[in-house]
């Protein structure tokens, strides 16, 4: 009494029941991941295939030429980057997939290049590293901190991957630090060491908020502020000492004070009119390195407003200034860092106990001197 | 194995003349230790190179990192972070005091045994300069009325000719001497730092006056 089910019905349930059965016996396996070395040849094996299996590749969906073939296997020669796919070999005849390969071609990793560095004496340090060199495939680091015989935990940081933090526990110490990574990845190992002692990495960050305002009615004048870098976490038991450098932009040749109390300073010998690069960097007093040179901060000293010029009045008082301006301050090369052999622009120098006062002394008699002209 | 007898020192006599700088407080004369401490670093540098160019190697070596083994006896400078933060003045500068006091006696062993007449002269400066730290430490402490750490009876650091030594650890031992000097002058740097800090208001602005006995 049913109502015959149409031939077409039939059909496909059956086509679609064979498929199931299919997909029973022949399962997609997940790809079979396979790393190897950039340059290197590699004969890719179809699964179980036979050697003289009729098999077709193809990568990312793309068939590949059979004269890539020795039997069921693809030889790829001098890998490249490019090389790297999703590799399939399907049964010529019935398209039926038999085996895939996820390659990923890379290197082995170089010899990492690790550095630790306190920026937060007396609180901890950090430490960071990177390979000079990508793999290009995934690599994992292990760090271990040694002090003598003593192990220190290198917490990770939150935001960068290849950065650590270790808190001291004791200060003063005689004993070194040792900080050890290990690098590795499918294709290989490599690993480095360092060892320091607790004075030696002490660098504090540049400092904040360096500004440069001109002082009125001063127009040689250029009052400088800055803040101890925030991550500093102790200034008052750890006072930091600062060098400021300063240069009109129109000169290539830098000044420098080296002060070593509070964080302003007036620069007094300024050309007037000019506008001024004016950088800071910081150090602990005693111990450590000079920080990098903090973010530049420009100004120009106050001049003053001319005078309207009717065909009545003169302007002597302007023109003498401005002829005055051209004329360098006598300070000009006191600390001339080429002349002490810094090069180029390393870092602030060392301090020399008779610096400063020499400086400062100059610096005064200089705007003395100029005081009297304007 | 250092041992070291240096019993004129802890008899030293009370540091006289504290005049110049009573009416002032203990400001100027803190901030004269550190200055001293300074200094001495400052000498030590260029004396510790000397000195481990003349142990030889591995001594003079930078990367030289040794287990620190023996020189039990040599005042350590190190110290918990929070303990440091939370020292009393009168204790910070005690321990400041009887440190310097060890180092001097074995560094005026070092002087004995040196070879060269310019590591003698180096050394017997530095002990001088040394001496001088000392002396401006029992200052500061007589100025703000502590009594200068007496040795307890038995525990007084006597030099006897110790069991023979080999020459290598003699060599470590002088090694670890300079390291621990070393050491010291950066922390007596930070310890007169705080002291300073603490100091600053009341130099300025209040005459101490000293209670100290035989004042």
């Amino acid at each position: 009494m049913a109502a015959p089910v149409p031939w077409a019905c039939c059909a496909v349930l059956a086509a679609a029941a064979a498929v199931v059965y299919a997909q029973r016996h022949s399962p997609q396996e997940a790809p079979h991941v396979q790393y190897e070395r950039l340059g290197s040849d590699v004969t890719l094996p179809c699964g179980t295939a036979n050697w003289d299996a009729a098999v077709t590749w193809r990568v990312n969906g793309t068939d590949l030429a059979p004269d890539l073939l020795n039997g069921s296997q693809l030889v790829l020669h001098g890998l490249e980057l490019g090389h790297s796919g999703l590799y399939a070999c399907f049964h010529r005849d019935s398209w039926h997939l038999r085996h895939q390969i996820l390659l990923h071609v890379g290197l082995p990793p170089r010899e990492p290049v690790l550095s630790c560095r306190s920026n937060a004496y007396p609180k901890g340090f950090y430490c960071s590293w990177h390979l000079p060199a990508p793999t290009y495939i995934p690599n994992t680091f292990n760090v271990t901190v040694l002090h003598g015989s003593k192990i220190m935990v290198c917490e990770k940081d939150p935001a960068l991957k290849n950065r650590c933090h270790i808190r001291y526990m004791h200060l003063f110490s005689t004993i070194k630090y040792k900080v050890s990574i290990s690098v590795s990845n499918a294709l290989g190992h490599n690993a480095t060491a360092i060892t320091f002692d607790e004075f030696t990495i002490v660098k504090p960050d540049p400092p904040e908020n360096v500004v440069a305002r001109p002082v009125p009615s001063s127009p040689r004048r250029l009052e400088v502020t800055w803040q101890t870098p925030s991550t500093w976490p102790d200034p008052e038991s750890f006072p930091l000492k600062f060098f400021l450098r300063y240069r009109p932009l129109i000169l290539d040749q830098w000044q420098h004070v080296e002060l070593n109390d509070g964080t302003a300073h007036t620069i007094t010998d300024a050309y007037a009119g000019k506008e001024y690069i004016i950088q800071v960097a910081a150090k602990d007093n005693e111990i450590g390195t000079w920080s990098d040179w903090s973010v530049a901060a420009h100004a120009t000293p106050w001049t003053e407003e001319p005078r309207h010029l009717t065909t009545e009045t003169q302007a002597p008082e302007t023109t003498t200034s401005i002829t005055s301006s051209l004329t360098p301050p006598p300070t000009t090369k006191i600390c001339d860092p080429e002349e002490l052999g810094n090069g180029n622009g390393g870092g602030p120098l060392a301090p020399f106990p008779t610096w400063v006062p020499v400086t400062l002394a100059l610096a005064t008699a200089a705007a003395t001197a100029n005081s009297l002209l304007i | 194995m250092l041992t070291c007898l240096c019993a004129v020192l802890w008899h030293l006599p009370a540091v006289p003349a504290l005049n110049r700088t009573g009416d002032l407080g203990p400001g100027p004369s803190i901030q004269k230790t550190y200055d001293l401490t300074r200094y001495l670093e400052h000498q030590l540098r260029s004396l510790a190179g000397t000195y481990l160019n003349y142990l030889g190697p591995p001594f003079n070596e930078p990367d030289f990192n040794p287990p620190r083994l023996g020189a039990e006896t040599l005042p350590r400078a190190t110290v918990d972070l929070d303990v440091w933060r939370s020292l009393d003045d009168r204790l910070r500068l005690a321990q400041n005091y009887e440190a310097y006091s060890h180092l001097l006696c074995y560094v005026r062993g070092l002087d004995r045994q040196a070879a060269t007449a310019e590591l003698r002269r180096g050394l017997g400066h530095f002990c001088t300069s040394l001496q001088g730290l000392l002396g401006s430490i029992a200052g500061v402490m007589a100025a703000l009325g502590y009594p200068l750490p007496q040795p307890l009876p038995g525990t007084e650091p006597t030099w006897a000719p110790g069991p023979a030594h080999s020459d290598f650890l003699q060599k470590m031992d002088d090694f670890w001497l300079l390291k621990e000097l070393q050491t010291w002058l950066w922390r007596s740097a930070k310890d007169f730092n705080r002291l300073k800090k603490k100091m600053q208001p009341s130099a300025a602005a209040i005459t101490l006056r000293l209670k100290a006995p035989g004042f």
